[in-house]
């Protein structure tokens, strides 16, 4: 059904595949860049994947004003405030962030410092409120496959003085050029591969359900599933496999722009509280209760999931499937998903396997109750639905 | 609502504008008659200001949390630490009107949020109820997550709308009530 009314954009230019990131001296000369700030941390430099990168800027005309590694594995809003202060003292004139969701939401962060020339970011949070282009040209380099921030219009940057995650979401944030290399994507350990394809499909999965699901972000949504479920198991199994890893890069990204434009909800609502309350990794905090969302908004979105049966568990499983069980078929496969990953990967699948104790639960249901996805969420629970969805995932 | 000419957008402000002046004064009226508007209002920061504004220039409305007491301040111009812009008044008013959930605005990019969204989504909360107090139940069924659940009758809800202040308590742990 077409909503009454929708809005999408997706106007990131996306680079994706075998020597994508030779192309940085054509793009960067298209946007009239001359002197990018390099954005990413110290482990990718040791790695030489942030410094793949250095040499191909080498082979261009522009000069790197400065390389920032400092970007923690969870950054905050001060190292933000950081960056755009690097960015003005070096008369940088673009931002190219490599690395994970942290990076790169950093480099949005900074983004928003420098174009509405803030003294700090949390002047500027809140939804669709930022006008104005941004001054600053973005070019952002993932080499995880999971955020899809490279194509997001929002941010997630930790306000350390609360202890709170804040979030930013605007249309000025979406990079101008995202490039997928798979040289560039980090071979990581099975399990954090798993954690990351499941927080991709979470974001796939919410688009389809939440307020501002439409056509288009159900069809990026609905490639993305494809690729989840045919390349988790195959980047589990092998992950030297590179053009796996770009399949579930490129899965990540599609994502990314189904959730970009649908936002998410409940899932993310109780994964933000879990995180921020008992340190659950968000990869793992979204596997583990994706399929204890999905049965919560199953009687208002069950068609929705029935839509995207073909893709989590294939078009024969669909046709062998009565219509009126297909949207519960959908989340039976998702955890036939999870318990493969968990068997291969150890992939928690409780939320006390993830480390939550009982008496964490009323206080991650209160901040999973004020979080923002929440209000896109297609029911709203109680406090005390989200209780009893938590207690049921512990 | 088809696109008007600026007669017809004059008419649109000024009821915009009275809907505001109800919604202003019924968020302090309903604090006063429900202790969930009071548990809300109490979890936002001291001192705080939240306005409503129709772009680019109005009408608009805002309220004040100060120490123990919520305050209306009606339609003049104040620095606000969250502020909630609807993108005209076509789109406006019927959210405000009961014609479209405060919700469903939000995901059909009909407004805007600048501030804290932890507050935003407090405000929410808020204004389901006084939805609640001020729309009939034929209205309210539609537009609201869940049954209005009014401590006291729609009478006494407007009668109440002559205050512009209302004191709240301090936070206390969420509830069934607190939460719906």
């Amino acid at each position: 059904m077409i909503p009454a009314y929708y809005e999408f954009q997706n106007s990131t230019k996306i680079l994706s595949g075998s020597h994508a990131i030779e192309h940085i001296g054509y793009e960067l000369a298209a946007l009239g860049v001359s002197r990018p700030l390099v954005l990413t941390n110290r482990q990718l430099l040791d790695l030489k994947i942030a410094t793949m990168v250095l040499d191909a800027l080498e082979d261009t005309e522009a000069s790197v004003a400065t390389i920032y590694d400092n970007v923690p594995v969870d950054s905050s809003v001060a190292v933000a405030n950081e960056v755009a202060r690097v960015y003005r003292e070096t008369a940088a004139d673009a931002i190219i962030a490599v690395g994970g969701g942290s990076v790169l939401d950093t480099a949005k962060g900074a983004t928003i410092v420098l174009a509405h020339r803030a003294n700090s970011l949390l002047e500027h949070q809140g939804a669709e409120s930022l006008l104005g282009r941004r001054s600053v040209a973005f070019i952002a380099i993932p080499t995880t496959a999971g955020t899809g921030s490279e194509v997001t219009s929002a941010a997630v940057i930790k306000d350390t003085d609360r202890h709170a995650k804040v979030s930013f979401q605007s249309l000025s944030l979406l990079p101008d050029v995202a490039i997928l290399d798979p040289r560039l994507l980090v071979k990581k350990p099975p399990r954090l591969t798993a954690a990351t394809a499941m927080d991709a499909l979470t974001h796939a999965i919410e688009s389809v359900s939440c307020r501002q699901a439409n056509p288009l972000s159900d069809c990026y949504a609905r490639a993305a599933i494809d690729l989840i479920r045919e390349y988790t198991p195959i980047t589990v199994d092998r992950p030297d496999d590179t053009s796996a890893r770009l399949a579930l890069a490129n899965a990540a990204l599609m994502a990314g722009v189904a959730f970009s434009n649908a936002l998410v909800g409940i899932v993310h609502a109780m994964g933000h509280a879990a995180g921020g309350m008992s340190g659950v990794a968000h990869g793992e905090a979204m596997a583990l209760l994706l399929p204890h969302g999905m049965a919560y908004n199953l009687d208002a979105v069950g068609d929705r999931y029935a839509a995207i049966l073909p893709s989590l568990a294939g078009i024969d499983a669909y046709a062998a499937t009565p219509q009126a069980e297909r949207g519960q078929a959908a989340i039976d496969a998702v955890k036939a998903l999870l318990g493969m990953l968990n068997e291969r990967t150890g992939l928690p699948l409780t939320l006390g396997a993830a480390g939550v104790t009982p008496d964490e639960i009323p206080e991650i249901a209160a901040v999973a109750l004020d979080d923002a996805s929440m209000s896109m969420n297609i029911k709203q629970p109680t406090y005390e639905e989200l209780v009893t969805i938590l207690e049921g995932a512990l | 609502m088809a696109a008007a000419g600026w007669r017809v957008k004059r008419g649109r402000k000024a009821l915009a504008a009275v809907v505001l002046w109800v919604l202003g004064r019924g968020l302090v009226a309903s604090a006063r008659l429900d202790k969930r508007v009071r548990f809300e209002v109490s979890s936002w920061p001291d001192p705080y200001t939240v306005s409503f504004l129709i772009a680019p220039w109005g009408p608009r409305v805002s309220w004040r949390r100060k120490s123990s007491t919520l305050t209306c301040l009606g339609s003049v111009k104040v620095d606000s630490d969250l502020l909630v812009t609807f993108k005209s008044v076509d789109v406006a008013l019927p959210a405000l009107l009961g014609a479209k959930g405060i919700l469903d605005a939000f995901a059909e990019h009909r407004l805007t949020v600048r501030g804290d969204l932890k507050v935003g989504m407090s405000l929410i909360r808020c204004l389901h109820i006084v939805e609640g107090y001020l729309f009939p139940d034929f209205v309210t069924r539609r537009i609201l997550p869940r049954p209005a659940g009014r401590k006291r009758s729609h009478l006494v809800a407007y009668g109440a709308l002559i205050h512009t202040e209302a004191l709240i308590v301090a936070k206390a742990e969420p509830t069934e009530e607190t939460a719906a």
